[in-house]
């Protein structure tokens, strides 16, 4: 197990640290390591003078320990993580899982140590924005029940930010949008820098219109909603599996799922599987590959009319006319 | 109605400078340097101004004005601008309840030129206008584009004394759907200006990757040949309900000869002026057949002079995918 010991900040000074720590290069903000302790993308880059951001695409070969220590404590980090494979944050004492299906936005400030596990063999992908308190305050502060949330979003004993909490439907497209530029493509820059501020904007309307502050639904309500929507993911093929037999997967009654459900992801059940298929069959005629038809059968539409229809009330236009367009 | 417009002259720079002064003319509030409120008897909503990134800003404009102005923008080199405009691409006017002939105009939502070449914004009085603006550095499209041909073909197109980049066409598919995402958006919200930059900075992407699929045609435009070029495209979808004129005809209107005029015509609406008049016409079609002023497909071919409505039905299902059936909606 390798042991790191690095900060983050707005100002890019703490790239230098991580890359000796981590025994590897740094060149144009690339970050490049021994293959035996990580192959991939480790990027960073400053976006203007309040923010910055830190991209990874990286696998794992050795375990690691990160000990975020920052010595800047004028920010505020925004990790959206899609790790697959086992990481974990620990916090005070309380291993928290990290990824795709678990936690997968942490806000932290940066006046607080983090410690992270990083399994060899795990797949890190991974968007970390660090904004300055300021700016985020001021952002923030035009919220108009700013003061009714303050008390959720900032421990006000310590006057610090943090919370873990689980990434939007948008928030996971935006990343994965990200990824069919590759690195040194000459519009990666553009297309990462639109990717922070997208995240950044779908953040403060999640911190907008929440409804409730998931910390105080229960761990198992949490996990029971998490387990359903990897459910539907898995499913999206197929037809829709219906309330019934999801809500009893997960040892609830339908009511509760439902209302559940919808408080966790701000979405129906129903919509959220929508929303999945038609984002990725639309992802599937963006490959210019597959003629409409096969696409609706791809994804288990009654018929392509169905396939048409549906696409047509979400984006305005019909898949044809959208391949017309492109 | 006969419409004086009242005019302001301008020409964009990347930082927030015209605004002041465009707003100063017009006697706008400019907040913080980035959003310009017009006084209530010209026009209501904003208009937001963003550095989005060293050679890159942004111009959205959502306002609805009610009384007629022409914002002129002053040629002056050393920028690109990407429009979009949101507004109806298709008006169908209506005469004594039924749409007459001559009040179909459709037009082209988007365009890409050299700031060295004039323009004008021509508000619509008592409609929501909704535009946005990329005001884009000539270094940074020249790198960022530096992939999409060969590194020959890259360098003649960026070489202005060989070549104008200038487009004229419909908004791409993703790009519309950023763009009619970013419109259900309030300006008001804390969010908004980050929404505005990922939109702005994606619309540059697309729009990049876009060119990268245009034939390369290089070819330097005087501001006369755009002009000639420009009304011949709006002619014809002005007359979307007659025959294609020959190719002949709307040479000698372009004041051109036939091989040049076809060249330049794809050149700046990427398709030959053949295939633009049909492809317009069946948009025109999917527009009347939505409209609901329309009983059956057969109406609709034959307003749009196709002699058979069945060989109508198959072009379009071909382009759209659907049977123009569907899209009639009973009056």
């Amino acid at each position: 197990m390798k042991t790191v010991v690095h900060g983050y900040g707005v100002d890019m000074d703490w790239m230098k640290v991580l890359a000796d720590s981590l025994g590897g290069n740094l060149e144009n903000g690339r970050i490049t390591c021994h293959p035996a302790v990580m192959e991939g993308i480790l990027y960073g880059c400053q976006i203007n003078q309040d923010l910055s951001a830190f991209f990874q695409d990286v696998t794992y070969h050795q375990d690691i320990n990160y000990q975020l220590r920052n010595t800047d404590d004028d920010f505020v980090g925004i990790y959206f993580n899609l790790t697959e494979g086992e990481a974990v944050q620990l916090m005070d004492n309380v291993q928290k899982p990290v990824g795709r299906w678990a936690y997968n936005v942490a806000v932290m400030d940066s006046t607080l140590p983090g410690d992270y596990l990083v399994k060899s063999g795990s797949k890190t992908y991974s968007i970390s924005i660090f904004i300055r308190k300021m700016a985020l305050r001021q952002n923030l502060q035009k919220i108009p029940n700013f003061e009714e949330l303050k008390e959720a979003l900032f421990d006000v004993a310590q006057n610090t930010l943090i919370r873990f909490e689980r990434m939007s439907n948008q928030a996971w497209f935006l990343m994965n949008e990200l990824r069919k530029t590759g690195f040194g493509h000459p519009l990666f820059n553009t297309y990462l820098t639109g990717t922070v501020y997208g995240l950044m904007a779908d953040y403060l309307d999640q911190v907008l219109h929440q409804e409730i502050i998931l910390d105080r639904v229960s761990q198992e309500d949490i996990i029971g909603i998490m387990t359903s929507q990897s459910a539907l993911i898995a499913a999206m093929n197929g037809t829709f599996p219906g309330i019934e037999a999801l809500a009893s997967s997960v040892n609830m009654s339908e009511t509760k799922y439902k209302q559940l459900f919808k408080k966790i992801t701000g979405a129906t059940a129903n919509a959220f599987f929508l929303t999945n298929k038609l984002d990725t069959a639309k992802e599937m005629l963006d490959s210019g590959k597959h003629t409409i038809a096969e696409v609706a059968e791809a994804f288990a539409f009654f018929d392509a009319s169905h396939f048409i229809e549906q696409f047509k009330k979400t984006y305005g236009f019909t898949p044809k006319e959208y391949l017309t367009l492109l | 109605m006969e419409l004086t417009r009242k005019e302001f002259l301008y020409h964009y720079t990347l930082t927030p400078e015209w605004l002041q002064k465009i707003s100063q003319n017009l006697g706008a509030a400019l907040i913080d340097g980035k959003m310009m409120r017009m006084p209530q008897q010209l026009a209501d909503g904003a208009a937001v101004f963003l550095e989005v990134m060293p050679g890159l800003s942004v111009f959205l404009l959502d306002m609805h004005f009610h009384k007629p102005i022409a914002i002129t923008r002053v040629p002056k080199s050393g920028l690109y601008m990407a429009y979009y405009d949101l507004g109806e691409e298709i008006t169908t006017h209506l005469l004594n309840g039924t749409p007459h002939k001559a009040g179909y105009s459709s037009k082209l939502g988007m365009a890409f030129m050299d700031s060295g070449i004039p323009g004008s914004i021509l508000p619509p009085v008592g409609a929501r206008s909704y535009s946005l603006r990329l005001l884009i550095a000539k270094d940074l499209l020249h790198q960022l584009a530096a992939q999409n041909h060969t590194p020959k073909v890259h360098e003649a197109l960026f070489d202005e004394s060989k070549n104008t980049l200038y487009f004229y066409s419909h908004i791409d598919s993703r790009s519309k759907i950023l763009l009619n995402r970013l419109k259900d958006k309030n300006v008001e919200d804390p969010s908004f200006e980050f929404h505005l930059k990922y939109t702005a900075l994606f619309l540059l992407g697309y729009l990049v990757e876009r060119a990268s699929r245009f034939d390369p045609i290089i070819n330097k435009l005087s501001e006369q040949e755009i002009l000639a070029i420009k009304a011949s495209a709006d002619e014809l979808m002005n007359g979307l309900l007659s025959e294609f004129p020959s190719i002949q005809t709307l040479a000698n209107t372009a004041g051109m000869s036939v091989s040049k005029y076809k060249l330049l015509f794809k050149k700046l609406l990427k398709d030959s002026p053949k295939q633009f008049f049909l492809k317009e016409k069946l948009l025109l079609g999917k527009e009347l057949l939505e409209s609901g002023h329309f009983e059956s497909v057969s109406q609709v071919a034959y307003e749009l002079g196709y002699s058979k409505p069945g060989y109508f039905a198959e072009v379009f299902k071909k382009t759209f995918g659907i049977n123009p059936g569907t899209l009639i909606q009973s009056p």
